[in-house]
């Protein structure tokens, strides 16, 4: 593992800006755990003050600082992210190949599913659902609601691959000598699979977050929970903007853009270690 | 060309490993009202013995591939079997292959090993070649993981492969190499029975030469049977003890090898064998004209008869039947005639 880590960061340059990126962002986040004060406290520090070398990234209208925020902020989202990712990657991977190698009824079935659920229109339901829960309503709900809507052109994507897959030589031949449907599936599949796997996860993280950006700039998420979206909400709220408080919200900007970089840098150069043809062709092979 | 891969014959017992009775596999399909049956396999008994090499030759389409699908038990919708049975003998086990599913299943590659058409893409290109063996033969061998992986890797060095391979993907070995790993994953449990559907297919004649040596050789010290199919006569006259010729889904001539190729019997394999090319041979070969029937749609009586020159009106009515003649056995009205042809 840290050799193939250290052969990825001599070799491939996108690996390791996305590395250090993603790292930097990371730490950042995970600083949060040492913050000077909680990050739900407001009024604690002089409003509006400007980039400065005792508040870094300055403070909010509402006596935060914005560097403790955001450190909370994207701890949250990512975690947001991430835990649609997982889940989402689950449904959709299990979906995907049991439809994809048993086909018939099973494919019918679950493809009916399939496409009904990319027929419904995702922010109206997490609206509806949002609305219906209220004050129950915490992020993990609506990380399971979002995994749920996130789940379903990746299922298809997936299910096409397994569909091919299914026909090959080695498929036959594993079938021939006893192997059970979960052993091909698992063993024999699924190391075909996973670099779709890394990409679609990719790009659904992606999306979680742009959902929860979404969700929480309208204010349908938790809003005393720091979160990038939650930032630029409280800004909008107290018209930062035009306020000339720039600082508010360039900083959660600047840094979910940074992370989405690094994220996808480094899914692009993963891949390579992940799929040895592609690891070949790189060579020139 | 195959000169060197010397085809002495073996002695056969003649105790059988398989027994193929009356076996009639076809293709149904019924599809918005349109019922269509293709017969590939059409009535098809034969009887391999232990310690023999059975080829089974025939031209594209005449239900080569499918007749040994149908006796490997690897058959899927729409092919299935109608009437007849597939019973393999492992040890003084009866099994069947149709009546006996579980125990069958059980069987394969312990006892049944299968080499499928185009099986230098058996590996999967994703894997290591160490897991393909894992995979496939860990858990008929009953070995603990040490000895199991030195049990492969002499087995690999027996078959002029370097143990390394097991560390390497398939896309880093050659074809030859990936063809001698099929048939080293095929035989590492050492099955009494070996399938091949065109083992050679696809590779150039010095590779050829070599895997069919390989056969020769893993069949002799083991002692194993094997079925092969290849329309490749040449492969046949190189290592089978024993040619099955089929037509249009029907065992048109069986006989051994030496007598198949120097006193053929049946007009189409005296065509089949008066097409191969030999050395020193300056005549022009002569073409047989049509081509093979629609299995969905055959010609009545003797399948062969619409491009046989011997034809006469009883072949148009009536299918001959597979009788034993000289040495072996023949389906044709005027079989005592062709060799004056």
């Amino acid at each position: 593992m840290f050799k193939i880590l250290r052969d990825l960061l001599r070799y491939n340059i996108e690996f390791t800006i996305g590395f250090i990126l993603t790292l930097a962002i990371f730490l950042f986040a995970l600083a949060h755990f040492w913050a000077p004060m909680p990050d739900t406290a407001i009024y604690l520090l002089p409003p509006d003050m400007p980039p400065s070398a005792e508040y870094w990234f300055g403070t909010t209208s509402r006596g935060q600082d914005v560097l403790w925020q955001m450190s909370s902020a994207i701890w949250n989202t990512m975690l947001f992210g991430l835990t649609v990712t997982v889940l989402s990657r689950l449904l959709a991977v299990a979906v995907g190949m049991i439809s994809g190698y048993l086909g018939g009824k099973w494919d019918e079935f679950l493809m009916t599913i399939n496409d009904t659920m990319i027929a419904l229109p995702n922010i109206p339901i997490l609206l509806l659902v949002y609305f219906v829960m209220r004050d129950q309503m915490s992020w993990p709900i609506l990380a399971l609601t979002a995994a749920l809507l996130g789940w379903n052109y990746d299922a298809r994507l997936i299910r096409s691959v397994t569909l091919s897959l299914r026909n090959r030589e080695f498929t036959r031949h594993a079938v021939f000598a006893g192997m059970s449907v979960p052993q091909i599936l698992v063993r024999q599949h699924l190391p075909y699979v996973m670099p779709v796997i890394f990409f679609t996860a990719m790009n659904n993280l992606i999306w979680a977050i742009g959902l929860e950006v979404t969700l929480s700039v309208l204010g349908f998420s938790d809003i005393n929970r720091p979160t990038i979206g939650g930032m630029i909400y409280w800004a909008n709220q107290h018209q930062a903007i035009i306020a000339g408080i720039w600082w508010w919200i360039a900083f959660p900007i600047i840094a979910v853009v940074l992370l989405f970089l690094g994220l996808f840098l480094l899914a692009i150069s993963v891949n390579e270690y992940i799929d040895p043809r592609s690891r070949l062709s790189r060579m020139g092979a | 060309m195959l000169a060197a891969v010397e085809n002495k014959p073996v002695s056969v017992e003649a105790k059988p490993v398989l027994r193929v009775e009356g076996l009639k596999a076809y293709y149904q399909m019924n599809y918005f009202g349109v019922r269509r049956e293709v017969r590939a396999v059409d009535d098809v008994s034969l009887t391999i013995n232990r310690n023999e090499i059975y080829g089974i030759a025939g031209e594209s389409s005449s239900g080569k591939s499918s007749l040994i699908k149908t006796i490997a038990g690897a058959i899927t919708p729409p092919l299935r079997v109608v009437e007849g049975s597939v019973k393999f003998d492992f040890g003084g086990k009866e099994l069947d292959v149709y009546a006996q599913r579980p125990a069958m299943k059980a069987a394969r590659w312990k006892h049944l090993s299968y080499v499928m058409q185009g099986s230098m893409n058996v590996l999967n290109p994703v894997r290591k070649v160490k897991h393909a063996f894992r995979d496939f033969a860990f858990k008929h061998m009953g070995l603990s993981e040490g000895e199991f992986r030195a049990r492969v890797e002499s087995h690999l060095q027996r078959i002029g492969l370097d143990p390394r391979v097991l560390e390497s993907y398939p896309h880093q070995l050659s074809g030859g190499m990936r063809q001698r790993l099929t048939i080293g994953l095929a035989t590492v449990c050492e099955p009494e029975f070996i399938i091949a559907d065109e083992p050679t297919t696809a590779l150039d004649v010095l590779v050829q030469q070599d895997v069919l040596a390989l056969i020769k050789g893993v069949q002799q010290r083991m002692g194993s049977s094997i079925i092969f199919v290849t329309h490749d006569m040449t492969v046949h006259a190189a290592i089978a003890d024993r040619i099955g010729i089929v037509y249009a889904g029907r065992l048109v001539e069986e006989g051994s090898t030496l007598d198949v190729f120097q006193h053929p019997q049946h007009p189409y394999t005296a065509h089949l064998i008066a097409s191969l090319p030999r050395i020193g041979d300056t005549r022009k070969r002569v073409a047989l004209g049509g081509k093979p029937p629609n299995l969905a749609d055959p010609p009545s009586g003797c399948r062969f008869h619409p491009r046989c020159p011997l034809a006469v009106d009883k072949c148009k009515s009536e299918n001959p039947p597979l009788l034993a003649r000289n040495s072996g056995r023949v389906a044709c009205w005027r079989a005592g005639e062709v060799e004056a042809a």
